[in-house]
């Protein structure tokens, strides 16, 4: 593809125009490292949003689809007939939305699709907790701790105590709870279910994930526990999903609709706000790398023009002794491209420095010691091969100008003009 | 392209000549050329020129500035085309042929020497000297690498190989230059103004070594000079007046 006459001639040019060479690597250098500390600037700040919605959160959560029934006497009357009421009367608030079958649900889950990394049965309800005079409205959340974790991560958040391996009678609860109540492992706690069921509890784990709501409101017990609390005998109320691919949450809970006689909702769902602030704000970034990226192209287009003009006598004279027009056009494209690929070279190698210095930085998140990054940050493969595949795209697409008014250098004009 | 139509025409009539003129021992010739400029006003430099250089000559061609003298060379060189007219080099018609196919010509057959020694200033003086090979691949390269040395050499440059034309004096790169223009092996070496750049004390040596190696090689050379003197030792001298060879 290209020959030693070009290959040699591009190579001689840049290492004898070195500062040329020097500014045409550094510009694209700049816009690589920027394309890739912007990129990985805004893929962290977007998976820290989404954490901080879905971290907290099955991606998936099935449970027993809300209905309401029309009370009797509220049915339309259609004729002369009182309508047949169908049923025993119930009072609505305490209908129990419950899953009884879910062991049989769960395994099937489990097999439903590749994407589903883990199912987890879960009872939750209200309840309030009690220690001497305090009380506060809480959230039982009953499961089985080694499942849970999968799909919401408890275990590395905690500050003391245990998770894993929770016994019956004990609970894990949130440290803002723990600072309010002022509990510490091995205290007492009353919860009292909205059932009106009593039991006491120990504390066994005290955790704090860093979202307010669940280090605040949520108490951790076995899921065998929070049956009896909220009376359901051997059922639960809901079974989390945690997906690998999150943004196929929408997608998945609709097929499981069709195929569960219970409702599917994923996290997108709720937060459609989100979502699409998300859509813009990597529209908005695509467009900031774009421009940065043709930025860059220009800048080479210009210093290979430079190049190519302070060259025309020798590329004339090459052409006079039998350089053809290709070899000519390939000497300069071959120029340009490497030229972009060096410099998208050293733009990773600086970008991708800058990103883990930056990542290094961390401040305190909470009173238990935990830190977070000041700069979330996402460097990931693909990123830099995209930063690299493009600034070298480019170099190459802004090469082909100047090497083509390279190549259509007639050598008589070289000759005649000198 | 007009100019293939012409060609088709007379195709026949030229292999005729050709044969009539015994071309085995010709090195290039042209026919019938005239060369009009159209650069705003017309101007027609050339008439009706005729020309056969034989293998092995020594020719010049000389004429006052502006007589045509260095549009002949570029059209006998494939650099230029003509008006009308056939250029027959190593039995093809250039006139047929595309611009990289007269490049390749030009590589293959022809060697050239400017009135600017033309060095370029990133390769030294082996690899400035092997450019033409170089143009032709590694394999040419490789081959040709030890005949160019002993040119270099011959020229009085052997201890210099390896340096930039930028440490050479001018008659030196000069040298280089003609070298350069026989480094394929070349049927016909083609100078415009050769020595014009240089003193005269340089410019007799590279005139001199230009007559030596004609004689060393065999190869024919067609030296453009306005100079006299130059020209009364050539094998032959055409002499150019207002576009035609008198």
């Amino acid at each position: 593809m290209i020959d030693r006459f070009s290959r040699s001639v591009a190579l001689r040019n840049l290492g004898f125009n070195l500062g040329q060479s020097a500014l045409t690597v550094g510009v694209v250098a700049i816009s690589v490292t920027l394309v890739i500390f912007l990129g990985a600037l805004i893929g962290g700040l977007q998976r820290r949003l989404i954490s901080s919605v879905t971290g907290s959160v099955p991606h998936v959560v099935v449970r027993q689809a809300e209905r309401d029934p029309v009370a009797a006497w509220d049915l339309p009357r259609t004729g002369p007939d009182a309508p047949i009421v169908v049923g025993e009367e119930v009072k609505l608030q305490q209908r129990k939305m419950k899953i009884e079958d879910w062991a049989v649900w769960t395994s099937r889950l489990r097999d439903f699709d590749p994407d589903i990394l883990a199912v987890s049965p879960v009872v939750e309800g209200q309840a309030i907790l009690a220690r001497g005079e305090k009380r506060q409205s809480i959230s039982v959340t009953g499961v089985t701790p080694e499942l849970h974790n999968k799909v919401v991560e408890i275990e590395d958040k905690l500050v003391s105590g245990r998770f894993f391996g929770l016994n019956g009678g004990e609970a894990a609860i949130g440290f803002k709870l723990a600072e309010e109540f002022a509990v510490r492992l091995g205290d007492k706690v009353r919860i009292t279910s909205s059932e009106g069921t009593v039991g006491d509890y120990t504390v066994a784990g005290i955790f704090d994930t860093g979202f307010a709501a669940v280090d605040g409101r949520t108490v951790f017990v076995t899921l065998r526990d929070a049956q009896s609390l909220f009376q359901l005998g051997g059922a639960v109320t809901s079974i989390g999903l945690k997906l690998r691919t999150i943004f196929e949450a929408d997608t998945l809970a609709a097929r499981l609709m069709t195929q569960m006689p219970y409702e599917a909702e994923s996290w997108m769902e709720q937060n459609q706000t989100l979502l699409s602030g998300l859509r813009a704000q990597s529209q908005s970034s695509n467009l900031i790398i774009g421009f940065t990226v043709v930025a860059s192209g220009f800048g080479i287009a210009a210093i290979l023009i430079m190049a190519v003009v302070s060259k025309l006598r020798e590329i004339g004279i090459y052409k006079a002794i039998g350089a053809t027009r290709r070899q000519i056009l390939a000497t300069f494209t071959f120029q340009g491209t490497l030229l972009a690929l060096v410099g998208s070279l050293v733009g990773t190698a600086l970008g991708v420095g800058l990103t883990l210095g930056l990542m290094q930085v961390r401040m305190a998140a909470s009173s238990t010691g935990r830190t977070v990054e000041v700069f979330p940050m996402m460097l990931t493969g693909g990123l830099i091969a995209t930063a690299i595949g493009m600034a070298t795209g480019v170099g190459f697409l802004a090469s082909l100008y100047p090497a083509w008014r390279a190549a259509r250098v007639d050598p008589i004009e070289v000759i005649r003009g000198a | 392209m007009s100019g293939g139509m012409d060609g088709m025409d007379t195709m026949d009539e030229m292999d005729a000549r050709a044969a009539v003129a015994g071309d085995d021992d010709a090195a290039t010739q042209v026919f019938d050329i005239d060369k009009i400029f159209t650069d705003g006003i017309t101007t027609q430099v050339l008439f009706d020129v005729n020309l056969t250089v034989r293998k092995g000559e020594f020719l010049a061609i000389i004429g006052a500035s502006g007589s045509g003298k260095t549009t002949l060379l570029n059209i006998i060189g494939l650099l230029d085309k003509p008006t009308r007219g056939r250029v027959m080099l190593s039995g093809r018609d250039a006139a047929a042929l595309s611009e990289d196919e007269r490049a390749r010509m030009r590589r293959d057959y022809l060697g050239f020497i400017f009135q600017f020694h033309y060095l370029s200033p990133e390769f030294n003086v082996l690899e400035n000297a092997l450019m033409p090979c170089r143009l032709r691949g590694r394999a040419a390269e490789r081959e040709n690498t030890d005949r160019v040395q002993g040119l270099l050499e011959r020229v009085g440059l052997g201890d210099r190989l390896r340096n930039r034309p930028s440490q050479l004096s001018g008659g030196q790169q000069q040298r280089v230059a003609i070298v350069r223009a026989l480094a394929n092996d070349p049927m016909l070496v083609l100078a415009d103004e050769p020595t014009g750049n240089l003193d005269s004390k340089s410019g007799r040596g590279v005139f001199d070594l230009m007559r030596e190696l004609n004689q060393a090689t065999g190869k024919a050379f067609v030296i453009v000079t306005h100079d006299e003197m130059f020209a009364k030792e050539a094998d032959r001298v055409v002499h150019i007046v207002d576009g035609r060879i008198e």
